[in-house]
């Protein structure tokens, strides 16, 4: 019961994915997320304070095999909304690429993926949500929502340590049929954001994002 | 002729020293975000000091003996780094 209750909170309040996926103009954003069922590293360039484009890769893992896929990506700032104490985010992304999969017999083909992103935030509370869907023809097929919602317990200054209590909610029907629930704690110091948690089935996260 | 010369210095004086600005800037919430307007504006050859402070949302910036910053780069900066600029006071 408890579990459907946060679950349900999450994907209600939720937000956030891992961090805004476009930054300051002529940024770099350098990441990595990882637990058992998935990894996603992504290298962004935020070519406008809009618009980013970039190299990411995921990787899926069912029943002990993989399905890789590598894109050629760009993201979108759709709209932000900024407000005295908050602010607020919406993203679209779209890529092309190649997927790979050795599950069930090893095929490879061309693929695409599209996205939305939103996030809310004040300097103590963060929410979001974010949807993906990934398609290579006769390769694979794969959804993922995601949902976040954290709080600060304290407001950090701009040089101080931040730190973060958050659970995520992750939900990829094609890869694992239950959600998966992880409490992590985020912090993050000047340019460089780290997190871990760990989910309610004892699967480690690991996540570093650093911006340049 | 001592007049003529304290009046030449009083009316250039103003441009022989550094101006502290300050700018307001509304969404600025998360300190690892914000990293890009320091990173931006301590680029700026006229950017003596640059400092960010997300309790008071303000950004103050010093520059450089006999230097100022239009307020247009200023917003352009601040823009750029995906924040809006409420307001702009000069010192």
């Amino acid at each position: 019961m408890l579990i459907k209750v946060v679950c349900l909170l999450a994907l209600i309040f939720s937000l956030p994915s891992f961090s805004h996926p476009v930054i300051y103009k002529e940024g770099t954003v350098v990441s990595s997320s990882n637990m058992k069922s998935y990894s996603d590293n992504q290298l962004m360039y935020s070519w406008s304070n809009r618009w980013a484009s970039g190299l990411n890769h995921w990787r899926f893992t069912k029943d002990e095999s993989n399905t890789d896929l590598a894109f050629l990506k760009t993201n979108y700032l759709l709209y932000r909304y900024n407000g005295e104490f908050s602010q607020g985010n919406i993203y679209v992304h779209g890529g092309f690429g190649v997927a790979d999969s050795e599950i069930e017999k090893r095929q490879t083909n061309e693929a695409y993926m599209t996205g939305v992103e939103m996030d809310w935030e004040t300097r103590t509370l963060y929410t979001s949500w974010k949807y993906y869907y990934f398609t290579s023809p006769k390769v694979t097929d794969i959804s993922m929502t995601q949902a976040r919602i954290g709080f600060s317990p304290y407001e950090a200054g701009f040089d101080q340590l931040q730190s973060w209590f958050m659970v995520q909610v992750m939900y990829m029907p094609d890869v694992e049929k239950e959600a998966i629930i992880t409490p992590l704690l985020r912090f993050f110091y000047k340019n460089v954001l780290w997190e871990i948690g760990s989910s309610t089935r004892a699967e480690w996260m690991l996540n570093i994002m650093v911006h340049y | 002729m001592k007049k003529i010369i304290m009046l030449s210095l009083c009316l250039l004086s103003p441009t022989l020293y550094a101006k502290e600005i300050t700018v307001k800037v509304n969404g600025m919430v998360c300190s690892m975000c914000a990293q890009g307007i320091q990173k931006k504006f301590s680029k700026i050859s006229e950017v003596k000091d640059i400092k960010v402070d997300l309790d008071t949302k303000v950004v103050s910036i010093v520059t450089k003996d006999d230097k100022d910053l239009k307020d247009s780069k200023i917003k352009e900066i601040i823009t750029e780094a995906g924040y809006n600029v409420a307001t702009i006071e000069r010192k």
